[in-house]
């Protein structure tokens, strides 16, 4: 079972490495192979006695741990080549399932970088003699097994909560937040690293290596003393722990084959702001087009994620900065923040909808109406909040100074955003994981490398967007002339309008011209 | 323009990779007929109408629809046809009325004219009780009827339909050939994809055959059987032969 199980991930892993794919894989790879050999390194030689490379260790197998927890809700990933869905009719019994899942799971990049990065605890131990050499091998392999084990499992038991498509829509905004999570993250790294190195913090040192994660390294260390019944013992306990976790798994396989993924029917769409809207919006293909956008960002869990978290990250970014440096006080600019993100998480409008596109295709002379709706639909949501911001933070900060340039750059700002935004989505689609069935965490394809490059490139053009009414501002402050500060307002807007009327007039007539292809791109492969 | 078929292909061709997908298919349908189209799996049949209705575009041949070429003056084409694409999503999260509405605002209808056509289509496709589900929420059956709805919206005068039946029960199945029918005997035309060779001979008064990515037959349904079923007649231009008679000796013994 074991070996059938490793050969066909194998086969499945070259087969789906052709071309571009494979490519980003190899990057991919490549960096986590990098890190670990880092990793490994840090465990070898450090500045400190065995004691402090024994919570390096440990510290090291906590991070690589939670990656291997975090990283699959983050990307989207959770390894799914091979599915348990495709052996649920062998009459195998659960556990045995898990174990040839789990050895299968062990095949791949990410498992032979952590392998790598746990292995420095097996080169550290080479000093303290034989009997610490074989406790830290051991150690390493349980080590392995128990972060593969552990994602593998809260996946799995994420997944079956998740299973209907309210709970994927929750599981969207799970992973959004993750996503921001690594704001605090970067905080709590600069605090902890002196706290590891120097010792200087017992109950840390003692946290660290007393969770399961740090029992490899305690038991080398304690192998290092000599003191075997430790060692010995702490190994015993990660091994009932991963024997635990393939139970665990088998109970959470044996649902996912046999409970069928609820049909998640969703709750009734509201209907009652209907008329409201019907006043609001003109009846033409531009409203309709509206209309439908409006609903679709808020009732596509996706998308409103994405906007949730730009205004969150938006106000985040500048307080934090704020908060950590003596630098400028950037809060007041948080409105410029909120734009710049909210455009950044929207450039692949076309990719939310897949293989919907051919909606708007088979309309005759769709494309215009379509691209103006989906820019006026965005800065109808996007605007109000942007202009919020704009209008309260300078006030309440009382930085009032800061008004014109907010007032001047935030509308350039939208109207770049709406073009570029729109151009992006056209010139360089790609696909997004399927909306129905499946795992909640499955991706789809990836954006390459150089889709990442066009986007951030075209980003700077919203700067550019903005340079006229800077320009203004700069000669108003120099010059000390309050007049062109707020003559810079009128002239953001102008651009912003300029850019957003340009950007759209590309899209549709590229969108007219290369429909078909847009659908290509964008549908999700089967 | 007044005499042009209702759909004419000629010399169409489509390459994916090392694979020729279509190769030289050139079909034409009357109008007023019900055409079927049929061929084994991966024959092309999916292919061949994408590129007849602009989802794909084709590497060689036109198409034209009532003589509007649908690559060169795609706004007179798209006004007369409407698709039913197999395996497409539609815009998921709109309910099966806002999406009729969406579609018809934006191909140019009058708000009433929607508003009377996406009533009368929910309720002859008995879509009506599932007014306020999102099209993600519908069932395979449902999506194929609101897709149905959707082409039949701006009142084209041909209608492409990619297996309209799969997934539909028989009573939606038996509604939904009633519609077709109508719509021939007002004079519109219908091409439809299947592999149920009996719902075509029941059904089309013209059917192509298509295999290998090549038209083998065409022409009025009673010429391409000639005096034996359509499935017999199916069987003998894809070149296959019914298997399943020989080896397999342990299986039950």
């Amino acid at each position: 079972m074991v070996g059938v199980l490793i050969r066909m991930k194998l086969r499945v892993l070259s087969h789906s490495l052709g071309g571009r794919r494979g490519v980003s894989y190899a990057i991919g790879g490549l960096v986590g192979l990098v890190a670990a050999v880092v990793s490994a390194g840090f465990v070898i030689s450090h500045p400190g006695g065995p004691e402090v490379g024994t919570t390096i260790a440990a510290a090291l197998a906590a991070a690589w741990t939670l990656g291997w927890l975090f990283g699959p809700v983050l990307t989207g990933g959770g390894d799914e080549t091979l599915r348990p869905e495709n052996f649920a009719l062998l009459p195998v019994p659960p556990t045995r399932l898990a174990f040839g899942m789990l050895a299968a799971s062990l095949v791949g990049v990410p498992p032979v970088a952590t392998l790598i990065a746990f292995a420095g605890l097996v080169v550290a131990a080479l000093s303290y003699g034989a009997g610490a050499v074989v406790v830290a091998v051991l150690a390493v392999l349980l080590q392995l097994a128990l972060a593969v084990l552990l994602s593998r499992v809260v996946i799995a038991a994420l997944g079956a909560v998740l299973g209907s498509r309210r709970g994927k829509d929750l599981g969207v905004l799970l992973a959004a937040f993750v996503g921001l999570a690594y704001v605090p993250a970067r905080f709590a790294i600069e605090a902890l690293a002196p706290l590891i190195v120097g010792q200087s913090s017992p109950v840390f040192t003692s946290v660290l290596l007393d969770l399961p994660t740090g029992w490899g390294a305690d038991a080398v260390g304690a192998a290092a003393r000599a003191d075997w019944a430790v060692a010995i013992g702490l190994l015993l306990a990660l091994a009932v722990l991963d024997g635990l976790l393939v139970l665990a798994w088998a109970r959470l396989l044996t649902r996912r084959l046999t409970v069928p993924q609820a049909a998640g029917r969703g709750r009734a769409a509201k209907t009652g702001t209907e008329r409201v809207r019907r006043v609001l919006l003109p009846v033409s293909p531009v409203g309709a087009v509206v209309g439908k956008e409006l609903r679709v960002w808020w009732r596509d869990a996706r998308r409103r994620a994405m906007l949730l978290t730009s205004i969150v990250i938006g106000i985040f970014i500048p307080v934090f900065s704020s908060a950590g440096r003596s630098g400028i006080f950037m809060l007041p600019f948080a409105a410029l923040w909120i734009v710049f993100f909210a455009s950044l998480q929207a450039t692949n409008l076309y990719g939310f909808d897949g293989s919907a596109v051919w909606h708007t295709l088979v309309m005759p002379g769709a494309a215009r109406a379509d691209v103006r709706g989906r820019q006026v639909a965005w800065l109808l949501i996007v605007a109000p909040v942007a202009l919020l911001a704009a209008l309260v933070l300078p006030g309440v900060t009382g930085d009032t100074t800061a008004y014109p340039w907010v007032l001047a750059i935030v509308p350039a700002m939208l109207g770049a955003s709406a073009g570029v935004m729109l151009v992006l989505s056209v010139l360089a689609p790609y696909p997004m994981p399927a909306q129905r069935g499946g795992n909640p965490f499955a991706a789809g394809g990836r954006p390459g490398c150089s889709r990442a490059l066009l986007q951030l490139g075209t980003t700077l053009l919203q700067f550019v967007c903005a340079i006229p009414a800077v320009a203004l501002l700069l000669i108003g402050q120099f010059d000390a002339l309050p007049v062109l500060n707020w003559l810079a307002v009128p002239v953001g807007l102008a651009c912003g309008l300029l850019a957003a009327w340009w950007g759209g007039r590309i899209a549709y007539q590229r969108l007219a011209e290369r429909g078909p292809e847009l659908l290509g791109a964008v549908r999700a492969p089967a | 323009m007044e005499d042009s078929p209702a759909l004419w292909i000629s010399g169409l061709r489509k390459v994916f990779g090392s694979t020729v997908a279509v190769d030289d298919v050139g079909l034409t349908v009357p109008r007023g007929s019900f055409f079927g189209l049929v061929g084994p799996n991966g024959a092309g049949k999916t292919t061949s109408l994408s590129m007849c209705v602009g989802l794909l575009r084709p590497d060689a041949g036109s198409v034209r629809i009532f003589g509007a070429d649908v690559w060169a003056d795609p706004v007179r084409a798209k006004e007369l046809v409407g698709v039913l694409p197999d395996g497409l999503a539609l815009p998921e999260r709109l309910t099966g009325r806002e999406l009729l509405t969406y579609t018809g605002l934006l191909r140019g209808l009058a708000p009433d004219t929607v508003a009377e056509r996406a009533d009368e289509l929910l309720r002859v496709l008995e879509l009506t009780e599932a007014e306020r589900t999102l099209v993600i929420d519908y069932s395979a059956g449902m999506r194929k009827k609101i897709g149905l709805a959707t082409a039949l919206l701006h009142a084209p005068k041909l209608l492409v339909l990619d297996e309209p039946f799969e997934a539909v029960d028989p009573v939606s199945g038996a509604t939904i050939r009633t519609i077709l029918q109508r719509f021939v005997h007002a004079g519109g035309a219908v091409v439809l994809s299947s592999h149920v060779m009996e719902l075509v001979e029941k059904l089309c008064d013209h059917v192509a055959v298509i295999t290998r990515g090549r038209v083998v037959a065409s022409g009025p349904v009673e010429q391409v059987r000639g005096d034996r079923t359509l499935e017999e007649a199916f069987v003998h231009l894809v070149g296959g032969r019914t298997g399943g008679g020989e080896g397999l000796s342990w299986l039950a013994s």
